[in-house]
């Protein structure tokens, strides 16, 4: 039993709560059945829905991605035709962008460990929560239908006037991207309201999980932009339906108008996807090297920057597309500020690790993967900015090559950092070591081979999206095709250990890395309610330098934290005021 | 000793929701009619070219102030709402601002600032 | 509304530790959700603003087919119902629930006349031949070649506008028969508030259509 006092004579009891390595139930064992599931509104079960939901859309998509690099093994007709090769990677790139990065890792892993990292019972509007996975659900469908019907050939940018002509279901596909749109403003908003509101004793913002600071800075990024792209997409469905004459210029239109509220928002969305992995590799970074993150704020703060210089940049997807030259002029410019606040995480990160206690486990070795990748994503993203070079690049496999490492490079890297790091939290298994590296071995070999050649015959001019090429590319198409296939084969692994894993995986005790953070501090798996007590911090999530019993306290009068002094009057309370607690 | 200054502690805590009086909220409401009859009147004079939408937009900012001040408790609130408020509004302006930025200048082949 | 009295009053949901957190986080979570809506019809003034800049003939030749009377009427009917909502939180804050229930019912009507009105705007409009979209537009009564984007813009955004108004109005019947229920009063009435915050954002969004699309002249 120990006590804290607070300077203005406040006094809290507070009391360690171990975190037992062998939980009577936990939110697997309350609650069980397809229906209760289905119905749940416990922010993990969610979590848990999306993650297999995503990996699923990921399978689809990535199957997608197989067949059009072996259509692409020959420079004329391999085995599809030109207008399934359109719809393939048209179906690509929707499935990928809307249904796998979008939501991957705020909707799946953010709702499973954000409201644990603040010490929550659960995200503020849990209802709220449930319908945006099945609003997601219901824009699958809808895409779905498109895919039975006509499929869809415009490219997953719905470009105008061709997405007004097309013989393809426009409509169908664009009413899923609208209703998926509500799935992701819903979950923003129940993110930016559980992070304000919902913190658990003592989490100051200076004591907030980079995790959360980066799904804090996605979230905004969702709630100011997502809206957008639902108007465009409604105008653009009126544009096809009755010829409103805002986008189609045969009407009076303009189509460059329609790249910009487009871009509006889809190029803040790719911040959307990134930043949260940002977090990821905050979290792992710091466990697996013992020490406190270099540079809290800098990291923190430039998430926050990340998101708001990121709607200044959509035109640098517009170079050649006629807008002013004035516009083009100011876009190439604002473009060239995003690198600073990347590169400050980038720096902060490897000041992380100086000196630290490495641990390369398979979590590590991913955020490694994702710090060589993400680099090239970056580096040739600053190029790309670069208003002269783009003229050339602009729609080459240059771009394609580039979007790929910064958006699988990046995001699902980051993605499988974050699986394999909370993969024991979440299910309460280890997955075998071994194979996790060889898998990773696989991903970041298959990865380079698939995409390296295409920075090089994209700079030669290889265009984009086109069904045939010139004979000299022939050797950069088949290796990035061999590429693509070890990229399959890791996966598959993946697919296997996580599965063997979570029937016949051996028991994980709650804290199989030793790391400060406050989720760790739960139960594996964790119980229906997150934690037992009301728990309280009065460290911040990295200091590896503090014992471990001081981030399990929690407070010791408690009735489900009802009568205990309520959250809000202790969060402000800094850590000096703190100090007087002893544990006994 | 801890039970007492829990009690202390929600007391201090605890907040009065803030309560407008009839009064005030039927002012605002008449205050409201008066704007929307000004703007009508003011339409029908012959203002030149910008300042007429000018005009138009400074009225229904005020008329928005007040709903959003007044009827949607803005001013008691805490200020972060308005944040919100302001901050939307902001990146509204933004993208009008940027997206303006090729639309007016569409056929200036050289810069011309 | 202290609630400390009561360990566990009926409105507190178990996530929460208390109501007023409750009620902070609804309350946030709404604004939260107006700078959403704020961003929604952005797109459209914005689309509004971008045609205006290249085509101010259009603008006003095509906006004399609108009549500025009903447009300010509406006005008033709109800013009266908010009026009504913002005394039916005051209902619920003093505990007068039949206050309560009277100013949604006038609430609920002034929206129905609201709706009325556009009906009868529409349908004027419609019968002469304006309709959205240029496949469909066949009024010759203004002569620009681009008129029917002005009203492509007009029924885009009048109309989500009347969408949000439908929208309103059925919140506004489930708050209705939550307060029939007696489920309201001083201790709670977080629903009723945030009702009135989103009705009052469809008033505010209406302020600024009214000028811009009927009082140009």
């Amino acid at each position: 039993m120990a006590t804290a006092e607070v300077s203005n004579k406040k006094t809290l009891k507070v009391q360690r709560f171990k975190p037992s390595d062998n939980p009577s139930n936990t939110y697997l064992t309350d609650e069980k059945g397809v229906w209760a599931w289905m119905t749940t509104v416990d922010h993990k079960k969610i979590g848990i829905m999306y993650l297999v939901s995503v990996a699923i859309f990921f399978a689809v998509g990535g199957a997608l991605a197989l067949l059009l690099r072996t259509e692409l093994l020959t420079p004329a007709k391999t085995f599809i035709e030109a207008d399934t090769y359109n719809q393939l990677f048209t179906l690509h790139g929707a499935i990928m962008v809307f249904f796998v990065l979008v939501p991957s890792i705020p909707a799946a892993l953010g709702n499973f460990i954000m409201p644990m990292q603040l010490g929550a019972k659960d995200v503020a509007f849990p209802k709220l929560n449930l319908a945006s996975f099945y609003i997601y659900v219901a824009g699958a469908i809808f895409t779905f239908i498109a895919l039975a019907q006509h499929g869809l050939d415009t490219g997953w940018t719905f470009y105008t006037p061709y997405s007004t002509e097309s013989s393809s279901s426009v409509i169908w596909v664009t009413m899923g991207v609208f209703i998926l749109g509500f799935s992701s403003i819903l979950t923003g908003t129940n993110f930016i309201t559980t992070i304000h509101k919902m913190r658990a004793p003592g989490i100051t913002w200076g004591k907030l999980p980079l995790n959360v600071w980066a799904l804090y800075a996605t979230s905004i990024i969702q709630v100011l932009a997502t809206p957008v792209l639902a108007i465009t997409v409604l105008l653009l469905t009126m544009e096809r339906w009755l010829g409103f004459g805002i986008f189609d210029p045969a009407l009076g239109g303009d189509p460059v108008l329609f790249q910009h509220f487009f871009w509006f928002y889809s190029h803040p969305a790719v911040y959307i996807m990134i930043v949260p992995g940002f977090g990821i590799i905050s979290e792992v970074i710091s466990t697996f090297s013992k020490k406190t993150v270099f540079g809290y704020w800098a990291i923190a703060l430039s998430s926050l920057a990340i998101a708001f210089i990121g709607f200044l940049v959509w035109g640098h997807h517009m170079f050649t597309s006629g807008q002013s030259a004035v516009a083009t002029t100011v876009f190439s410019f604002l473009t060239f500020l995003v690198g600073i606040p990347t590169g400050i995480k980038i720096f902060n990160w490897i000041a992380t690790l100086y000196k630290g206690s490495i641990k390369m486990d398979t979590p590590m070795i991913y955020v490694f993967i994702f710090l060589f990748l993400f680099s090239i994503g970056g580096f040739t993203g600053i190029m790309l900015g670069a208003l002269s070079v783009d003229i050339h690049l602009h729609d080459t496999y240059y771009v394609v090559a580039h979007f790929h490492y910064v958006m699988m490079g990046g995001t699902l890297i980051a993605l499988l950092a974050g699986l394999h790091f909370w993969w024991p939290k979440m299910t309460g298994k280890l997955y075998n070591e071994k194979l996790a590296k060889i898998a990773s071995v696989f991903i970041f070999v298959g990865f380079n081979v698939t995409f390296l050649p295409q920075f090089v015959m994209g700079a030669q001019g290889m265009p984009r999206r086109y069904y045939n090429y010139v004979d000299q590319f022939t050797a950069f198409h088949q290796t990035s095709t061999i590429g693509s296939y070890l990229l399959g084969v890791g996966f598959l692994i993946i697919l296997y250990y996580l599965m063997h894993s979570l029937f016949k995986g051996a028991k994980s005790p709650a804290n199989p890395w030793g790391s400060r953070g406050l989720e760790w501090q739960a139960t594996s798996p964790p119980d229906f309610h997150n934690f037992d007590h009301t728990p309280v911090v009065i460290h911040g999530p990295y200091d590896y330098h503090q014992p471990m019993e001081e981030f399990q306290l929690g407070l010791a009068v408690d009735t489900n934290g009802h009568d205990s002094g309520t959250a809000k009057e202790v969060v402000d309370k800094e850590r000096d005021q703190w100090k007087n607690y002893s544990l006994g | 000793m801890i039970l007492s200054e829990d009690k202390k502690m929600s007391e201090h805590n605890h907040h009065e929701h803030h309560v407008s009086s009839a009064g005030q909220l039927w002012a605002i409401g008449i205050a409201l009619t008066l704007l929307t009859i000004l703007t009508v009147g003011l339409s029908y004079v012959e203002i030149p070219a910008p300042f007429d939408v000018v005009v138009a937009l400074t009225v229904a900012f005020g008329k928005a102030f007040l709903v959003c001040a007044f009827f949607m408790n803005l001013y008691w609130d805490t200020k972060f709402n308005s944040m919100l408020l302001i901050g939307a509004f902001a990146f509204f302006i933004l993208m009008v601002a940027v997206t303006l930025l090729d639309t007016l200048y569409r056929n200036d082949v050289v810069p011309s600032f | 509304m202290s609630n400390h009295s009561q360990a566990h009053p009926a409105h507190l949901q178990h996530h929460f530790v208390d109501s007023d957190q409750q009620f902070d986080a609804a309350k946030m979570g709404m604004w939260v959700f107006i700078v959403n809506e704020i961003l929604f019809f952005g797109g459209l003034f914005c689309a509004y603003i971008v045609f205006r800049a290249w085509y101010p003939d259009l603008f006003t030749q095509a906006a004399t087919e609108l009549n500025t009377v009903w447009g300010a009427v509406n006005t008033l009917v709109l800013i009266g119902s908010s009026l009504t909502v913002a005394m039916a939180i005051r209902s619920a804050q003093k505990n007068q629930i039949k206050g309560l229930q009277i100013n949604l019912l006038i609430t609920i009507a002034l929206a129905c006349v609201f709706l009325l009105i556009k009906y009868f705007e529409y349908s004027h409009k419609l019968h002469i031949g304006i309709w959205p979209g240029a496949e469909l537009y066949t009024y010759e009564g203004i002569d620009h070649p681009l008129a029917h984007v002005f009203f492509s813009i007009y029924y885009v955004m009048t109309g989500i506008h009347a969408i949000h108004i439908i929208v309103g109005i059925g919140l506004m019947i489930w708050i209705y028969i939550r307060a029939k229920k007696n489920e309201f009063g001083s201790e709670y009435y977080t629903p009723v508030e945030m009702v009135g915050l989103y009705w009052h954002l469809v008033d505010v969004i209406w302020i600024f259509l009214f000028p811009l699309l009927y009082l140009i002249e």
